[in-house]
């Protein structure tokens, strides 16, 4: 899969149940990290195979989940929950 | 003259997230190491999100609002609803407000605090968009700066700077060229670049149509 396909599944996947510029109204990648964590979880699927409505699920289960810190923003809370997807999602049984 | 919207309620400042950053770190290196992903795959994501699928999306909605009256019209009245009639995210949460540049009026984005971004419309912001000069001297002096990007503009021509702020997006409208008459759709969308859309470029009709 060409790496624009997968990014096309990115807005499509997550646009309805943990859409990824708009769940805390913050669209910003206010540090690199966060660009690069987008980048590793599209890897991650890619490389997987898993679809995209698993990773969305965990990552509504981790956006739920997150206690934010205090003074926390939210591209970061958000991609906090980014990298706790991945990690549920490589968890899975049979994906690694 | 500028014309600066200075509306900051809701921005986020950037702030160190050391410990966040060490563990986005550490999983990258820990999956590399494991050969599930390489460190070349994912910057080829990210440069791809940076400079193709985001400004497609954009480009397609200034083409249509470009062949279409009535599309232009529900695109300046509420950006994000129309903006969702192509299928593309920035309908819910966010207002976007597409702002038309016409006949001495040129638009530009900044977000002078951060680095807010229509970023469902545009990909990933370009890195200059986010340094503090881009955003500081667009506001004081926008003819200089978009001069520098090549865009040499009429002294007369009024420049509006909007800031961004996490609520509200800004997209610009270019103008068509007039030399794209008769131009379908596809290739229209071929000539609105990303800088045309954050309004440090404009449209160039350098390619025949399709």
């Amino acid at each position: 899969m060409s790496a624009a396909a997968a990014l096309a599944d990115v807005d499509d996947a997550l646009g309805v149940a943990a859409p990824l510029p708009r769940s805390n109204g913050e669209l910003v990648f206010e540090e690199i990290w966060q660009g690069r964590a987008l980048g590793l979880g599209v890897v991650v699927l890619q490389r997987t195979g898993a679809p995209w409505s698993e990773f969305r699920d965990h990552l509504a289960a981790a956006i739920a989940a997150h206690e934010p810190a205090p003074g926390e923003s939210a591209a970061t809370a958000y991609y906090t929950a980014w990298l706790d997807a991945i990690e549920a999602l490589l968890a899975a049984p049979g994906l690694t | 003259m500028s014309d600066v919207h200075d509306n900051d309620g809701g921005h986020h400042h950037g702030r160190p997230a050391s410990q966040i950053e060490l563990r986005a770190r550490a999983l990258e290196a820990l999956l590399v190491e494991k050969g599930l992903v390489s460190t070349d795959a994912i910057d080829a994501v990210i440069e791809l999100y940076e400079n193709d699928v985001g400004p497609q999306n954009g480009a397609k909605v200034v083409a249509r609002a470009w062949v279409d009256p009535a599309y232009r019209e529900r695109l300046l009245a509420d950006g994000a609803a129309a903006i969702a009639e192509l299928g593309f995210g920035g309908a819910e949460g966010n207002t976007m407000v597409v702002v038309p540049n016409g006949p001495g009026v040129h638009n530009a984005v900044v977000c002078t605090l951060c680095s807010c971004y229509p970023w469902p419309v545009l990909g990933l912001p370009p890195s200059w968009y986010k340094s503090a000069p881009y955003r500081a001297r667009m506001v004081s002096e926008p003819h200089a700066v978009l001069r520098e990007f090549g865009l040499e503009l009429p002294a007369k021509t009024t420049i509006r700077v909007w800031d961004s702020t996490a609520e509200v997006r800004y997209l610009v409208l270019p103008e068509r060229p007039s030399e794209t008459e008769g131009w379908d759709e596809e290739a229209l969308a071929a000539i609105v670049t990303r800088d045309a859309m954050i309004g440090v470029a404009v449209p160039v009709a350098e390619q025949t149509p399709a």
